[in-house]
């Protein structure tokens, strides 16, 4: 027999987690991304490799979610990360009063916290606002979006799977409730083919819905996009978060040389091109001198805004959308041979593929097991091999 | 508020066919960078146009472009300045690496000597914060690695750009030199380990015809690299090295 083969559509960190998952379980995987890896939401994200502190309080799936896969992406793609943790920092007395409730929510996802005093916080973080008045340090890390998504297909490729990269999807290939496969224009070439397939998967992200839309099924996702500044400096060891009620601006991340400053939330209908409104940019700053006041003397360097592929539920405000992900078989419409993956973040990428590829293999027939929380990813460098 | 710009995008498919500029009218917001001016060309204008991208920030090192004659990341240049500069902005693939499609150059082989390399995109053995003992008032000093924390670490400068590959005058006359980027990376990849014989075997690889001594010293690989990493020093620096060990050699 044949092995069952499968479209991926999609290069971000959801559609390449995917890939390697069901590429280890010996599915015949293609990935179709019409830009370059990780050019959707995913590479433009925060790079916050989440403790699920700043889910744990209102949103405990989340943040279970976020430290089991947080553990695990330290085994396997150790040298993609800084590991440096975390501080929730308290900068008032609203704050302090928070702090209690979140060590308690951390408690309960066994997430490890520690308190820290005035002094010790501003001992390891001599950046930080003299405004402290206390701080919790927790497991969050730092990683770059594109290497992790090119360290998840390099690894894929290597057991078989093909990326084809610059190849949008232009339609699904339906016949009698059944997708057949998806309709592809190499952008390079101007070239169309048809690609046939035994299952298709919608890992599109905030564009999930449009490539659902080609087979005539609904998925709920809203498009929030969310502003980030960079500025050109390194102001902190560790990742630096509000100890409160997530907000804006409320996150500082440092990447290599720089910090990042994030982020916003408001709400478009076209994920295309988000056009960044400049009070959002100025609300970065001032939200982030708050924490970091040098903030406020570094030059910016970069300016960015992408859209969360948040799964809408009728008269919820989208911060308070569970940032926990779903998975869509929409055999349930009608539609066989289809599946959308939405929802979820970079840091559970690996947890949404296990779902979505125990969900297909079992369409598929296929008994083999998830190996993924295993098997150690290649080097990124190998997916341009 | 928004700005207009005319960009002049060099188009062509894979292997340089049919090169050609083409030009396009776009409205961006006015902090809007070259990169967002070219992802407005695909999103409005010509959704056929071929350039990399993803984190818009400097740190994937993806989007490496010629922006009016030079390289750049376009992510952090800002499209006023650009225009300001020249007027139409031209945009151009880097040089000195196949053509795979308008603005996207072939990097497998760049990607090989990164990898042959063996620097880890993650250093440990200095300080995370990168402080100038001038202007951050004396509290470099106060930094401390708090418990459990074995160590800070953090992401090399090198965003494998591609840049100063580019650039580089003596990547253009020899196609097997190594190039500024795997040299500098090789001597990263040797400050790093602590294993003697691996530090031999890295600066073997850094010597050679097509290695540093191929080098013209022209430092525009040093110039051009958005994230100072200083190729160029890192170069000499070897090259010392290689005439330290061949005088040991010598004299024992
Ligand atoms: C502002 C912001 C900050 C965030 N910060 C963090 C963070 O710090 N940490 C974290 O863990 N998570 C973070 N997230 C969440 C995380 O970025 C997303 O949940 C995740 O990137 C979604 O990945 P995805 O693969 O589902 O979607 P995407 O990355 O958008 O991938 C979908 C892909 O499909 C492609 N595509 C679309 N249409 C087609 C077509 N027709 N044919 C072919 N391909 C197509 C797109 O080009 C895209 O690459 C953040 C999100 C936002 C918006
Ligand atoms: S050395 Fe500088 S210019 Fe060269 S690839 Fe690395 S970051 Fe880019």
């Amino acid at each position: 027999m044949s092995r069952a083969r499968v479209i991926v559509i999609g290069a971000g960190s959801t559609g390449a987690a995917t890939a390697h998952d069901l590429a280890l379980r010996g599915v015949d995987v293609i990935v179709v991304e019409r830009g370059e890896v990780a050019s959707g939401t995913t590479g433009r994200n925060h790079c916050l490799l989440h403790s699920g502190g700043r889910y744990c309080v209102n949103d405990e799936e989340a943040g279970i979610e976020c430290i089991d896969e947080n553990l695990t992406l330290r085994r396997i793609m150790p040298d993609l990360l800084e590991l440096n943790d975390g501080l929730f920092v308290a900068t008032d007395e609203a704050d302090r009063a928070y702090m209690d409730t979140f060590l308690e929510a951390c408690a309960r996802c066994h997430i490890p916290a520690r308190e820290l005093s005035r002094a010790q916080a501003l001992e390891a973080e001599p950046f930080l606002t003299p405004d402290v008045l206390a701080a919790v340090q927790v497991p969050d890390g730092v990683f770059e979006p594109f290497r992790f998504c090119l360290a998840f297909l390099a690894t894929a490729r290597a057991n078989g799977a093909q990326v084809r990269t610059f190849t949008e999807v232009t339609d699904l290939a339906t016949s009698d409730g059944f997708v057949s496969g998806v309709e592809v224009v190499d952008r390079r070439t101007g070239r169309s083919e048809t690609l046939g397939a035994d299952l298709v998967i919608n890992a599109g992200g905030p564009w999930a819905e449009h490539l659902a839309s080609m087979a005539d099924v609904d998925v709920p996702v809203s498009p929030t996009p969310g502003v980030m500044v960079t500025v050109g400096r390194r102001l902190a060891n560790m990742v630096i978060n509000r100890c409160n009620v997530p907000s804006d601006g409320d996150i500082v991340v440092p990447q290599r040389t720089t910090s990042i400053i994030g982020t916003t939330s408001w709400s478009v209908d076209d994920p295309d091109h988000i056009p960044i409104p400049s009070d959002h940019v100025d609300r970065m700053m001032t939200r982030g001198r708050s924490l970091i006041p040098e903030v406020a003397s570094t030059p910016i360097r970069g300016v960015m805004a992408v859209a969360r592929p948040l799964i809408s539920k009728p008269g919820v405000d989208a911060r308070d959308v569970s940032r926990t992900f779903e998975c869509f078989d929409h055999k349930a419409d009608g539609i066989e041979g289809f599946v959308t993956i939405s929802g979820g973040k970079t840091t559970t990428a690996r947890a949404m593929a296990e779902k979505v590829s125990d969900i297909v293999c079992g369409k598929l027939g296929s008994t083999a097991e998830c190996r993924t929380s295993e098997v150690p990813l290649v080097s990124y460098r190998r997916f341009y091999l | 508020m928004t700005i207009t710009a005319t960009l002049e995008v060099f188009r062509c498919a894979p292997g340089g066919v049919d090169g050609r500029f083409e030009s396009y009218d776009v409205t961006v917001h006015d902090n809007a960078t070259v990169l967002d001016a070219i992802e407005a060309v695909w999103a409005n204008h010509d959704r056929s146009l071929v350039f990399r991208h993803a984190c818009h920030h400097a740190s994937c090192g993806s989007c490496g472009v010629l922006v009016n004659g030079s390289e750049v990341l376009p992510c952090i240049v800002d499209l006023a300045d650009a225009l300001r500069q020249r007027s139409p902005v031209r945009v151009e693939p880097l040089r000195n690496l196949p053509l795979a499609g308008d603005l996207v150059v072939d990097v497998t082989g760049f990607f090989e000597r990164m990898l042959a390399s063996t620097m880890s995109i993650t250093r440990t053995a200095e300080d995370a914060l990168p402080l100038d003992a001038d202007d951050d008032g004396g509290r470099s000093q106060a930094v401390s690695v708090p418990d459990g924390l074995a160590r800070f670490n953090r992401f090399e400068n090198c965003v494998e750009c591609g840049i100063c590959i580019s650039a580089c005058p003596t990547m253009a006359t020899d196609e097997r030199f190594r190039g500024p980027a795997m040299l500098a990376a090789l001597g990263r990849a040797r400050a790093e380990s602590a294993d003697p014989q691996q530090r031999e075997h890295l600066l073997d690889l850094a010597d050679g015809e097509h290695g540093v001594w191929r080098c013209h010293s022209s430092w525009e690989c040093t110039q051009r690299c958005p994230q100072q990493v200083d190729p160029a020093e890192s170069i000499m620096e070897q090259r010392r090295e290689i005439l330290r060990r061949r005088f040991r050699r010598r004299v024992r």
